[in-house]
Formats: structure tokens, sequence, C-alpha cells
């Protein structure tokens, strides 16, 4: 079993949509059991300090599910961000902003995947402008170099590697990649490959989500 | 001659100034950088170790403009419990206002957070410390190797000028030689006597600036940064990757991740002939 | 291409053959849709909605108002600046709205305008650089309904942008069947505002209640929900 793909699925997903009612676009998603809901704001009123005369500024709030945020939380809130400002067609709105709220609700695995899923979905409850979806697949490598697909808490602990990659919906390219441990070059392009080929899913849940929105009226 | 040239020469600044973006597109074109660079070309890097006499290890390192420079400092400490024969690294990244107007004082901002991370996550996936090196007696007392990394000049470019100036540090580092006493449950401290730390493996970053969606360029400037399009870093660890990192930012393709990869370890064959060389020089 | 129209585009989903004028080969696209050289993307999530022969847009669903020039709007006046009002309606800044755009409003004969007011006025200006600028005034100078509307008396209340273009499309029975056997005055403003005023408060929330249930209703659904409060009108009386 060695040297293949351990496991080929993504876990079982389900979302809800504008579950919220303050927000202008919410959503909640599990991943198996890993959870995290999404609001977004916008656009709307930008602080004077922030004002970026050609494009909306994107704030992305990522809060853990308990304590403070530290380092790692900045560094995952930039991540989100900086995803985020890809999709969005911010030059839309210029001299406005779009604020995100990413809440940990509960991790067992591929949590920043996770957070980058729901912020998609909340983005499209919201129905703002957005040039491409994206999709984050998350993947280990345990250190017989196979390739675990959306691993849960305890896959991760024992991993040799741990990769997130998040692809766009229009060419499948990369958007994002966070990848830690130790693995050669091959390794890595075969979790992309193995994570390409499961970004569809994503895309297609997208889909079926939206359309079960949408059709509702 | 004299009076032909200098309205060219206004001429340029203000393109530069007006639209660096055009100013960038035109020369890029031609696969060359304002600043006479190639694409896969990095500024000069200038190493110097054991520039802190009161450290267990320093280097200060050179970046064309960009200027890092990282301590190392020593002390005892209790160990954690659940990990009782592991010590501690602690890294540190601070980009203060004297480094750049980008940056104000007070408690460090997004930027210096972030990369204090990666620093902290390079130092823990490369394992180029072993933590139980640094075990002087299981249970009671081990080292804290506080990492400090403070940036004196940001002309963009930060993450490698960190691990480089980091993993230079550490490879110079001398920890005394320490007996632990059982019976007064005191350290004793050999002055005269050190030890070199073990570094057991070399991780080098590399940051690719993502231009105009699908050109690819090594080592951005503050000003390279400002106009990309996105950024990729790779960290390599010896021949395996450390860490690959693209936080967001135009999507790119398979292959032109393959390019990044090769001129990464291109870059680390170049950077570890640079500090054994430095380290060389020192010894002698 | 028909089987397009009423189906579920996402974002960078791209369209083709859609149908072009026989005069001039164009298309007409609007909201939620882009054009990228030669390519018709989607950017907005909905449906595609098709108006014969060649205009085609993104029925989607917001919650955010973006200010549309033309588009008849609720806001709140929240502060008077010198010559103009600032108008909250919702959208990403606050609209102007001078005071000499009323009917009948000269430098001598100003408008009764208080901060808390609300106010019906169309776009003039909106445009994603500019301020937004609001005027209660038709192209002839009139009036047309627009003005300061209920001042304290009748209720308003936020909805979905979508359910607002329900209630005012031509198709809609909503409002018509509300208003047989009972009277009520009612303005909506496409920002996702709507004012009612009842003979009553049980009225007035009743109306309101109506409205917002109404989202996910088909016509037979609101025709049964509407005889049922028919007789709720009743009693009150």
């Amino acid at each position: 079993m060695s040297n293949s793909s351990k496991r080929s699925n993504l876990r079982v997903m389900s979302a809800e949509l504008s579950l919220l009612s303050r927000p202008d676009g919410s959503a909640t998603l599990f991943q198996g059991d890993t959870c995290v809901m999404s609001a977004v704001y916008g656009p709307g009123e930008v602080r004077i300090n922030k004002e970026q005369i050609d494009r909306a500024t994107v704030e992305v709030i990522y809060k853990p599910r308990s304590g403070l945020p530290g380092c790692t939380e900045k560094s995952q809130e930039r991540l989100i961000r900086n995803t985020c400002e890809t999709v969005l067609l911010s030059s839309l709105h210029p001299r406005s902003s779009v604020s995100l709220t990413v809440q940990e609700m509960q991790n067992s695995g591929s949590l920043l995947a996770c957070c980058i899923n729901s912020m998609c979905l909340a983005l499209l409850d919201s129905g703002m402008s957005m040039k491409c979806l994206v999709a984050a697949v998350h993947c280990v490598l345990d250190f017989e170099g196979a390739v675990f697909l959306d691993a849960t808490d305890k896959e991760e602990k024992g991993a040799q590697a741990c990769v997130t990659f998040v692809f766009d919906s229009v060419d499948k390219n990369v958007v994002m990649v966070h990848a830690v441990g130790k693995y050669s070059v091959e390794q890595f392009n075969k979790c992309m490959s193995v994570c390409r080929t499961a970004s569809a899913d994503i895309f297609h849940f997208y889909r079926e989500t939206m359309t079960k929105k949408l059709k509702r009226s | 001659m004299y009076s032909s040239s200098k309205p060219a020469e206004t001429a340029k600044i203000s393109v530069r100034a007006a639209r660096p973006l055009e100013y960038y597109r035109k020369f890029l074109e031609k696969d060359v950088r304002p600043d006479g660079r190639e694409l896969g070309e990095f500024r000069p890097t200038i190493l110097n170790i054991g520039c802190i006499s009161t450290a267990e290890g320093s280097a200060l390192v050179k970046l064309g403009n960009t200027t890092v420079m990282c301590g190392i400092k020593a002390e005892f400490a209790t160990p954690k419990t659940e990990e009782p024969s592991n010590g501690y690294l602690v890294p540190n990244v601070e980009l203060s206002p004297l480094c750049s107007p980008m940056f104000r004082p007070g408690p460090p901002g997004e930027q210096a957070q972030v990369l204090s991370h990666f620093v902290n996550e390079v130092l823990n996936q490369s394992c180029c410390v072993r933590k139980e090196d640094l075990c002087i007696k299981t249970g009671k007392l081990v080292w804290v190797l506080y990492c400090d990394i403070l940036c004196l000049d940001y002309d963009g470019n930060a993450p490698d000028a960190c691990i480089l100036s980091l993993l230079a540090a550490l490879k110079s580092t001398m920890l005394p030689a320490v007996k632990y006493n059982e019976e007064t449950e005191k350290p004793e401290t050999d002055s005269v006597k050190t030890e070199p730390l073990h570094i057991l493996s070399n991780p080098v970053s590399s940051t690719f600036a993502i231009f105009d969606d699908h050109l690819l360029f090594v080592d951005p400037t503050v000003q390279e940064e400002s106009l990309a399009t996105g950024t990729v870093t790779i960290v390599t660890n010896d021949n395996d990757l450390c860490l690959v990192q693209k936080p967001g930012g135009s999507p790119v393709t398979a292959d032109q991740m393959n390019t990044c990869f090769e001129r990464a370890f291109s870059r680390s064959k170049e950077v570890l002939r640079l500090i054994d060389e430095i380290l060389h020089s020192i010894e002698r | 291409m028909v089987d397009h129209v009423g189906t579920v585009f996402l974002p960078g989903d791209t369209i083709h053959n859609l149908n072009k004028s026989e005069k001039t080969g164009k298309i007409i696209i609007g909201p939620g849709l882009r054009q990228e050289s030669e390519t018709i993307i989607v950017s907005k999530p909905g449906i595609l909605r098709h108006k014969e022969p060649n205009i085609y847009w993104i029925d989607s669903h917001q919650k955010k108002y973006v200010p549309v020039k033309g588009e008849q709007v609720l806001g709140v006046v929240t502060a008077k600046a010198g010559d103009v009002f600032r108008v909250d309606v919702g959208g990403s800044e606050q609209a102007t709205l001078s005071y000499l755009s009323f009917e009948g409003a000269t430098k001598r004969n100003r408008p009764d305008v208080k901060v808390g007011d609300i106010v019906f006025a169309r776009f003039l200006v909106a445009n994603k650089d500019m301020e937004p600028e609001l005027v209660c005034m038709d192209g002839a100078g009139r009036s047309s309904g627009m003005g300061v509307i209920g001042r304290d008396r009748g209720f308003m209340f936020t909805c979905s942008l979508n359910l607002i273009r329900k209630i005012l499309s031509p198709g809609c029975v909503l409002l018509k069947t509300l208003g047989n056997g009972n009277r009520f005055e009612i303005t909506v403003g496409m920002n996702g505002r709507v004012w009612i005023h009842g003979r009553s408060v049980v009225d007035t929330i009743m109306v309101a209640n109506a409205i917002s249930a109404a989202e996910f209703m088909d016509k037979d659904q609101i025709r049964a929900m509407c005889s049922k409060l028919a007789d709720r009108f009743i009693v009150v009386e």
C-alpha cells in the first residue's frame, strides 16, 4: 500500500449558508469533524487610514477556538487574506472595506483548508463580485511516502509533511501553498496532483450548495 | 552632450516615480531588472560571522541593501515535564522603525509576527538543531537558545535574509562546556572550554516575486515587492524541501513551481559555499 | 444556448454562444457578468436571466446594497452639512442630498427636512469612484412621490435585495392581493428598505410580516397567505 495514495477521498462536507442574520454573507462549513464559521461584511465604510483609492481594503480576523490570537494566528490570517484578495474583484468597490471574520469552531485536522473553503462559501453567500472560486485541499505525507488526503488531526501528528494547496476554479492553478515538513520535489508534485484532482469535488460541492440556496425562491 | 542627456535623465526619473509598473515592464521585456540583475539573480550577499562578541553566536547579512543581524543567546532553563530531555529554541524577528518607515514603534506588527512564525516553522521543521542536543541533565537542566533577529535596513526579501543570518549564527554558536553538579544541583561552567553547536541540516530560503501574473523573479527589493502580484518562498533543507509557502497572489502553474525549486536548490549550494568560506576564514 | 438560461452560474464560469442582436451583432450584459477580451465571464453567483433579444444578466442574492444610478431608495437623514444633507442608504458610504433638489425648493424656501427623517429619493450620481448623490425630483422638476415620507408615523424595515426585486416585479401578486380589502401606504426602496403605514399598528406589523414571509413563496402560496390575513384584518376592525 506504500507509495500510493491511502485515502483518495475528502471527508464528508456539509455547509449552511446565511446562518447569521447581521452579516452580508455567512457560512458554516463542516469537513469531517472540523468546523469553521465565516462571516463577511461589505463593501462597507472604511477607516480613513486604511482607505485605498483603487480597490477595496480586505480585512480578515481569524478567531481561534480559545485564547488570544498569536503569531500562528496572524500567519493564518495573512494566508486567508491574501487568498481572499486574489479572488475578489476589489477594484469594483474602491474606498470601501470588505471585512471577514473566520471563527474556528472545532479542529480535527485540515483546519486551514476548512477556513479557506468556508471563506469562499461566505463570499458566495454575500453575492460579491469575484474573479473565480478557490478550493483548499489539505494532505499529509507519512514516513513511507504515502499521501493521506484531508488528514485528521491524528494523522497530522504522525506525518512527515503537511501540505495545503489552494486552487482556482478556472485553470486549476496554485493560488496558495503552505507546505511544511521534509519532502522531495517529487513528493511535493505528487501531493499537488492528488490535491488538484480532489479540488474538483470541492468545486462541485460549492455548486450544489449554491444551487440549493438559489433555487429555493 | 551634457545638456542633451539631462532631459532624458529627468524623464527616466519621472517615469520611475510616476508609473513604476510601466517602468518595470519596459525592463522586464528585455529579461533584465532596473538594477541590472537578471531575473534569476540574487543581490550581492555579504556575510559577517561573529560580529557580536557577547553573544554565543552571531551573524550579519547584507542582501543588497537589506541588512539583518542575528544573535544567539544561550541561557539555562528547566525543561518541560512532558519533554524532559528537550531544550528550547526561541526565535524572534524584530522589524523596528529603524529599518523602514513602513514599521511603527510599539508591539510587533503583522509582518514581524508572520516572519517570526516563519522562522519558527523553519527551525522546527528542518530539525537543523536537535533539541535533545541542548540537554545538559535530563529533567533538570537544558539550554534555551534565544535567536533574536533584528532588521537594520529593510529593502525587501526579509525571509531569505533572516534564514541566512539564523543559519550562519547557529553555525558559529559556541556553547560553554557545562557539568551538572548532582550534590548542589547547580551547573558548573568551564569558562575556557567551549563546544560548537551541532547543526544537522542546512535550511536555505529563496523568495520569488510574481510580476504581471506570469513572470517570476528572485530576491525582490521593496519596490518589486510592492509591485508584485504574489510571492513564493521556498526553504530547502540540503536535498529536500522543508517549507514551501505561497501566501495567495496570482496563480502559478506546476511548471513554474518546478523552475522555482531548481533555482532554490542552486541558491542553497551558493549560500552554503559562502557560509563555509566565511567560517574557514574566521578559523584561520 | 437556451439551456443556459435559468441555471446557476458561479464566479469564474464562462458563458458561450449567447444570442446576438441580429442588427448590431452585439450582446448586452448586465449585473454579474463581465467581458474579458472575447469571452463572457460570470462574476457573481446566481441564475442566468435573459430578455429578448440579446440582454443577459445574473440574478444574484445579495444583502448589501451598492448604489445604481436612477434607482429609487429609502434613506435616513443622518446630518445636515451646509448645503447638503447626508443620507444613509445602506451602501458603503453615505449619499448626499442637496436641499435644492426638492420640488419647489429655492435658496429662500428651504424644504422641511430634519435629521432622522426618512426620504424617498433617486440616485442622480452613483459611481464607484464618486460620492453618491440623491435627488427628490424627477427630470421635469416634480416630486413624483419622492421626498420626506411619513414623519412620526409608519414603520421601516429592511429585507434582502432579492425580495425587493420580487415584490416590485410586474408579475408579483403580493401587493395587489394584500391591498384587496385593506388600506395601507407602502414605499419600497431598491436598497432593501420598505416603509409601511397601515390603519393601525397591528395592521402595519401584519403587512410587514407578510412581506418578509413572502421571500420564498410562489404565487399560489402568496394568495393563500393573503386570504388568511384578510380575515385577520376584519377582526382588528
